[in-house]
């Protein structure tokens, strides 16, 4: 993947830097960088949002479509994701160079909104067995600067926070054909409650000790990592184990805790920003390359 | 650049996708007005067309003003705003795009109004200017909005424009609230055509105010009408079915409706079963139980003096025919249960007369049967009675026996002839107004010559000897024929068609009007030209002598008429040497003296042309009769005095046989080239149970009608041979025509290959190219081909598909209709005819009907009904009818169809509205119906009588 | 009357623009860090990015390598959710496979290839949104991530698009105008020389048309120009006065 080069001795520099709650930009272990947020920028999605961690540069859009139910799941709608890795990012992601990593951020979303608590994925269902809204949850990734996981998972829950489903009464009658009736006013939408849908959050181990929010270099040090979904409440929806290293079962508690205080936190500040964002409506000024 | 320009999204939401587009605002659309300085108007335009002074006087706006309508206003009182004295509107682009989204009609008629120069009526296009935009707010309908948008506009407009007043009109009683809180001038359209000074009959043009409608009384007459969403999933599951109502052409009070999917009609029959749809309007209906399903009472609707009497007694006529109907004859029938869309046009008749001299409702007699009783208001029946007058609909609430609607306009007496002919063309749909300036501005300028650069890309085809032969009096010559002898001993045969394409070009005004008419319409004392004179009878026409531009079709063939090489194609310039009618054309070729090379030419044409004849009979080509009838007109009074069926000569079938080759010919051509786009006609199989009135007709005789394919059918029409009844065999073939299909133009890319073929022509592939003056399809047929020559540029829409389907389904109306024009004009003189004379005929039974026969009168390729009815009211019939058999029967008198009888001709004269010609029994004598047979001799003779020979 | 008029009675089009004006651009150059060059364009609702990787060794095999010039890598591709209906996969599909064909054309024409034997250049394109003239907006966003990546260019590639309704030429076709099924002619232009270095179009157009339409296309391209052209000094100035600062 996206590989730093660094020598030995700036290794060094960094893992020690993190054995004194003190890293090579500044921050604390439990420390997250700078986020730039937007949502509502794709005008043709249902939902959208932009999300710049440092270097890193995510775009998801949400299209809401209707589809027939899961055979074995009739009464529910459900979310698809769906991982692009764009050759923008890093050359090696041309043609299906970025698959790998793609598959994997796919596997943990899916993972991490696979529990039944965190969306109510029922109030999707317009008919049983018949019709219900599909949410395609894209992610493209446009520029690598470290810390990928988390920032997909954040953006991806401001872009269900900003989806906006259209009203869809659904009639039927005797007769076999279901008549769907669109609301016309474009002001008459749904919105998804997102206060349980969980973020990622990964825990890096370099040296000793564990980090969050990883940057590039600290990333090249880093042998082993800890990825937990983490809802606003505190608990975990997933967690896998990642990295060329090992770890013991104390330090997995102990990151555990961890990744719950710090990812509740982010989950209590996003969703803030969130409203608040929302609250400025149209007149906010909108930053970065989109409009 | 446009940059700057402010841009808001609109989202628009189909089923369930988001779209997105983008919409631009803009500071430079101007207001359109003379007394504006602001705005810079465009320069290439003279001036804008409102004008300083606008000359509306209302007592309600003193100052001068500028009217600004809403939707509705345009939609419903449309007579209104197309009154000569309604100038000076604004028409807001919201307003427009309404009213096309609901009405094609009325928006046609709005743009016409908006090209008129005369009407200094202007498009603002507020939903583009930047001022004048507004967005939808959340909980806003998007009615609510664009009244909204109407009312900014009309503020925009007050703050734009100090000197004139802006006068907005609305029937909406909350958008007039709101307007006038605004502090704008609204006022209701009936309030402000009574202000005006000199309002005169423009108020009895205002459609129905809604509101008057409570005075009819409240009895509940009809079923409510479903709503258009119920209607909707009511089709969708199958319960419904939705059609075109198409009224009974004698009885409004039975109907058929054409349904997709079904392959017979469903029959509708009664008042509250037709639950107030009108004839060509677009319903939802329920099937009844087959218990309840009836069938057409095959009952001629008779006028008799009906009684009058104003409200809700129900006419003699519109009495339910409730009898039982025998089980085998029953048809599926269904009840109206919604209106999907209405067609509601205008129409032509009489007021009915009134009892009470000075009341303002009237009732409306129009002059088609299938139409309702209209009830109006006006001011002025005095002055109508006695006179043919236009009326529209405005409404049909469930109170009312009959729809409500307004008066328009009046054509002049019942009975002359120009009002007749207007009545007929109006009836028909035949646009037949004067070309507008803009159509003309499209002429060439005269003199006209052709030019250096025509001689260039045109072959000369001068030196040929070319002619036209056509029917005496034609000044619209579209044809001309050659024939040579080739070094190589082949004949060349050419056909040349007048080169209208070269003057009428694509998306020109001269081109939208001749595409809406689609057709030259013939009656039988006018002719209503598709284009300016100056080409169908001048530039475009073939004349002899004169130099003309043609696109030709030359082939090479045999004497045996073998096609030798393929077909070349060429504009060219020719010199018709002689314009010659059927007849002079048979004489020359009849005469043994005569040798000159266009004899010669002819003579070969007429011998190929026989060739030609034979073997496409042979392919199963059936040759139809019809009867043509021809009207000498007295040179002063233009009344007919005598009547003629045309003759047919062999140059007749000589001129058609090479139209037919050429036609086909370029059909193909053009299919080749243009697969998908290319202008065809075609003329489907009939299906077979069709053919059912003409095989037990010709049964009744002891023949058999071997329908099974067209050259089989042909075949057995030839044989069909009835000792002593001359025109059985015309007969058979005129019951055979109303079995055909109706052939139609259609776009090749919308059907498959093998439902091109012509049934009656029995070609796989055909083509309308050889009358371009008289008909558009072959103008767009000549461009095609012109295109696929290298001759002409194609223009988008003639390679669209779907547009080209449009035109021709518009070029299927217009023929459709000029034919029933033609032949309503005909009637017409008929009527004329006989309108001094009472005269005894030979005729046929072809049908046998109910309650009448329908006799057809071979010496004036006429048909009458003869009714059965009692001589008097209240006695009982004297005849009988089996429906097994097919016959009448009064005593000892037996009817079956193809029976010579006598019969008298008159005209009819109780009914002021529908004079008509009608038969009264000779031979066979029927006691106490038949009449003694007419003193032969006319009341008046015309003292100048030309006799055919 | 049916289906939408695409020039109403009053020469507007669908959305407010006249026959002749080019949709709202807005551009920005150096959009991302990593890349050598990107840009980001916005042509009304189409809106593209395109990051430039740089001179840098062959990648993938030495056999791919030119002795005489650069190799021009180009990939075009489409964010799942840039249309209306959700694309099932961004590229691959045969329309980017062509796209990327085309780009490849007409950059091969444009950067001075010969300055670079032996070395790569590739260009990225990512359609985020697309509201036609997609091809368009991804050659002018690429002349922009080329220009601030300092690849060497001939000119600036512009393009631009134009059809034909109603007998009147129309520029810088929207995805409605576009999918209405008339002719769409598109091009892009060196504009200092007028000359032309892709051309396609599609529907049947009648050659006596041809040069209005061609016409309007190439003004389009000149349009398309004067804005790109002053977004880069904008952006040259910017940059130009953020290290002068730094140095004052």
């Amino acid at each position: 993947m996206v590989d730093v080069n660094l020598s030995e001795a700036e290794k060094t520099f960094i893992v020690h830097g993190i054995q004194d709650n003190f890293r090579e930009d500044g921050r604390s272990n439990e420390e997250y960088r700078q986020m730039d947020l937007e949502t509502g920028l794709m005008s043709n999605t249902s939902g959208s949002a932009r999300l710049r961690l440092a270097n890193t540069e995510i775009l998801v859009g949400v299209k809401a479509e209707l589809e027939e139910p899961k055979p074995e799941k009739p009464d529910v709608g459900r979310l698809e994701f769906f991982v692009d890795c764009s050759a923008n990012a890093a050359p090696e992601f041309e043609g299906r160079g970025g698959e790998e990593l793609a598959t994997e951020m796919m596997n943990l979303l899916y993972r991490a909104y696979s529990a039944s608590t965190v969306l109510d994925v029922s109030s999707l269902c317009l008919q049983s067995g018949k019709l219900c809204w599909v949410l395609y949850v894209d992610v493209l990734l446009l520029e690598c600067g470290g810390n990928l996981f988390d920032a997909a998972s954040i953006a991806v829950k401001a872009a269900l926070f900003n989806t906006k489903i259209p009203s869809v009464k659904v009639r039927q009658e005797e007769g076999e054909e279901t008549e769907l009736e669109v609301s016309d006013d474009p002001y008459d939408v749904r919105r998804l409650d997102v206060s349980a849908a969980p973020t990622v959050l990964t825990l890096s181990k370099i040296g000793h000790n564990h980090i969050v929010d990883a940057s590039q270099k600290e990333e090249a040090c880093c042998l082993a990592r800890l990825m937990m979904a983490v809802t606003a409440s505190g608990s975990v929806t997933a967690t896998v184990k990642e990295g060329r290293g090992s770890l013991d079962p104390d330090s997995i508690t102990e990151m555990m805790q961890v990744g719950k205080r710090v990812g509740k936190a982010v989950n209590e500040k996003l969703l803030e920003t969130l409203k608040e964002e929302e609250q400025k409506g149209l007149k906010r000024k909108t930053v970065g390359f989109l409009r | 650049m446009l940059t700057s320009k402010v841009f808001i999204k609109k989202t628009k939401r189909g089923s369930v996708m988001k779209i997105v587009r983008e919409h631009y605002l803009r500071d430079d659309i101007t207001c359109g007005s003379r007394v504006c300085g602001l705005c810079e108007h465009p320069k290439k335009q003279q001036k804008p067309p409102l004008e300083e002074n606008p000359n509306n006087r209302s007592s309600l706006c003193k100052r001068q003003h500028y009217l600004l309508p809403d939707t509705n206003v345009v939609l419903h009182q449309i007579d209104v705003i197309e009154d000569p004295s309604v100038t000076n509107v604004i028409i807001l682009q919201t307003v427009l795009d309404e009213v096309k989204h609901r009405s094609i009609p009325a928006f046609k008629r709005m743009k016409d109004m908006l090209g008129n120069p005369d009407k200094h009526f202007y498009t603002f296009c507020n939903e583009f200017n930047k001022d004048t935009y507004v967005e939808r707010e959340p909980g806003e309908s998007s009615n609510d909005r664009n009244d909204r948008a109407i009312r900014q506009a009309t503020n925009w407009y007050r703050q734009h424009i100090r000197n004139v007043d802006i006068v907005l009109l609305t029937n909406d009683a909350e958008n007039k609230t709101k307007a006038t809180n605004a502090g704008l001038q609204a006022f209701t359209v009936y309030d402000y055509i009574k202000s005006l000074k000199d309002a005169g009959s423009l108020v009895d043009r205002l459609a129905n105010p809604l509101t008057k409608v409570s005075i009819q009384g409240n009895k509940v007459l009809f079923p409510e009408h479903l709503h258009l969403s119920d209607i909707q999933r009511g089709i969708k599951s199958g319960r419904y079915h939705q059609g075109n109502v198409l009224a009974s052409r004698e009885n409004y009070l039975e109907a058929n409706v054409s349904v997709g999917g079904l392959d017979k009609m469903v029959f509708i029959q009664g008042m509250i079963n037709l639950n107030r749809a009108v004839d060509g309007d677009i319903v939802a209906i329920e099937m009844l139980p087959e218990s309840e399903w009836s069938c057409p009472s095959s009952l001629v609707l008779v006028d008799r003096e009906e009684r009058q009497k104003e409200e809700d007694d129900l006419d003699e006529n519109e009495k339910e025919v409730k009898n039982p109907v025998p089980e085998e004859l029953r048809q599926p029938t269904g009840r109206v249960i919604g209106i999907i869309k209405r067609k509601w046009r205008q129409y032509c008749g009489i007021l009915q007369p009134s009892l009470l001299k000075e009341a303002t409702r009237h009732l409306f007699i129009a002059a088609e049967k299938k139409i309702p009783k209209i009830r109006i208001e006006t001011r002025q029946a005095e002055n109508l009675t006695g006179k043919r007058i236009i009326v529209a609909i405005d409404s049909w609430p469930r109170t009312s026996r009959y729809p409500l609607g307004h008066f328009v306009r009046e054509l002049g007496n019942v009975g002359e002839k120009d009002t007749e002919n207007e009545v007929l063309l109006l009836e028909h749909d035949v646009p037949h107004s004067n070309f507008s300036q803009a159509v003309l501005n499209c002429l060439p300028e005269m003199p006209w010559t052709i030019t250096e650069e025509d001689e260039q890309k045109r072959t000369n085809l001068r030196h040929i000897d070319i002619c036209s032969v056509d029917p005496p009096g034609c000044t619209d010559i579209d044809d001309a024929l050659h024939c040579r002898r080739l070094e190589n001993g082949n004949l060349e045969v050419g056909v040349h068609i007048a080169d209208v394409s070269h003057f009428i070009r694509p998306n020109t005004p001269l081109d939208n009007e001749a595409a809406s008419r689609g057709t030259t319409v013939y009656l039988s004392d006018m002719r209503i030209d598709m284009v300016p004179e100056l080409l169908s009878s001048n530039l475009c026409s073939l004349r002899s002598n004169v130099d003309r531009f043609a696109f030709s079709v030359l082939w090479e063939v045999t004497d045996e008429a073998e096609l030798v090489g393929k077909p070349k194609f060429m504009k060219s310039i020719i010199h018709s040497k002689a314009s010659l009618t059927y007849a002079e054309a048979q004489m020359k070729i009849d005469d043994p003296n005569q040798h000159d090379t266009l004899t010669e030419s002819l003579r070969n044409l007429n011998k190929l042309a026989k060739i030609l004849k034979r073997r496409r009979i042979e392919n199963g080509a059936l040759s139809l009769a019809s009867t043509e009838v021809r009207f000498y007109v007295d040179s002063e009074t233009h009344d007919p005095i005598d009547v003629q069926v045309k003759e047919i000569r062999e140059t007749n079938s000589m001129v058609e046989e090479f139209m037919l080759l050429a036609n086909v010919t370029v059909a193909q051509k053009i299919k080749d080239e243009f697969p998908h786009c290319a202008c065809l006609r075609r003329h489907p199989s009939p299906p077979p149970s069709n053919f059912d009135p003409l095989i037990k007709a010709a049964k009744s005789k002891g023949l058999t009608v071997d329908v099974s394919s067209g050259k089989a059918l042909s075949d057995s029409l030839d044989k069909a041979q009835f000792p002593g009844n001359p025109f059985f065999n015309t007969m058979l073939r005129i019951m055979t025509t109303r079995c055909m299909m109706q052939a139609v133009y259609f776009c090749s890319g919308m059907l498959p290959e093998d439902e091109f073929v012509h049934y009656g022509l029995a070609a796989p592939i055909y083509t309308h190219y050889t009358s371009p003056i008289r008909r558009f399809s072959d103008i767009i047929v000549h461009r095609l081909l012109a295109a696929s020559i290298g001759a002409d540029a194609t223009y988008p829409e003639l390679l669209d598909k779907q547009k080209t389907q449009m035109v021709c389904n518009n070029l299927n109306y217009r023929h459709k209709m000029a034919q029933y024009a033609g032949r309503a004009s005909v009637n017409l003189h008929t009527q004329l005819f006989f309108k001094e004379r009472v005269q005894d005929e030979e005729g046929y039974v072809l049908f046998v009907r109910k309650n009448a026969l329908q006799v057809l009168i071979p010496k004036y390729g006429l048909e009458g009904t003869l009714f059965l009815n009692a001589p008097e009211k209240g006695a009982a019939s004297l005849f009988t009818y089996d429906e097994e058999e097919n016959t009448q029967t009064a005593g000892d008198v037996v009817f079956h169809v193809f029976d010579p009888v006598t019969i008298q001709l008159f005209i009819d004269r109780s009914n002021v509205q529908n004079m008509k010609l009608s038969v009264k029994l000779v031979k066979p004598v029927v006691p106490g119906f038949s009449v003694p047979p007419a003193a032969y001799k006319q009341t008046t003779e015309p003292p100048t009588k030309k006799r055919k020979k | 009357m049916a289906g939408v008029e695409l020039l109403s009675d009053q020469g507007f089009r669908i959305d407010g623009r006249r026959p002749h004006e080019l949709r709202k651009i807005e551009c920005r150059l150096g959009v991302f860090r990593q890349a050598d060059g990107s840009a980001y364009i916005e042509q009304g609702n189409t809106k593209v990015l395109a990051a430039v990787y740089g001179p840098h060794e062959v990648r993938g095999g030495r056999g791919k390598a030119l002795h005489d010039k650069v190799v021009v890598n180009c990939q075009y591709s489409m964010a799942t959710f840039s249309t209306g209906e959700r694309k099932r996969r961004p590229r691959g599909d045969r329309k980017s496979q062509e796209m990327t064909m085309h780009l490849q054309q007409t950059f091969d024409a444009t950067i001075l290839t010969t300055l670079y034997p032996r070395s790569q250049i590739d260009i990225f394109v990512e359609v985020l949104q697309a509201d036609g003239g997609n091809y368009c907006a991804s050659v002018n966003a690429a002349t922009l991530a080329l220009i601030d990546a300092g690849i060497p260019l001939k000119d600036y590639v512009c393009a631009s698009s134009a059809g034909f309704v109603r007998d009147t030429a129309l520029v810088d076709m929207n995805h409605l105008e576009e999918s209405s099924g008339g002719t769409e002619l598109i091009i892009a232009t060196l504009p200092k020389s007028q000359q032309i270095v892709f051309l396609e179009m599609n529907s049947r157009l009648h050659e006596d048309n041809l040069s209005a339409v061609m016409d309007r296309a190439v003004a389009g391209c000149t349009d398309v120009y004067n804005v790109l052209d002053t977004a880069v000094r904008d952006h040259v100035g910017e940059t130009a006065a953020a290290i002068g600062g730094d140095a004052a």
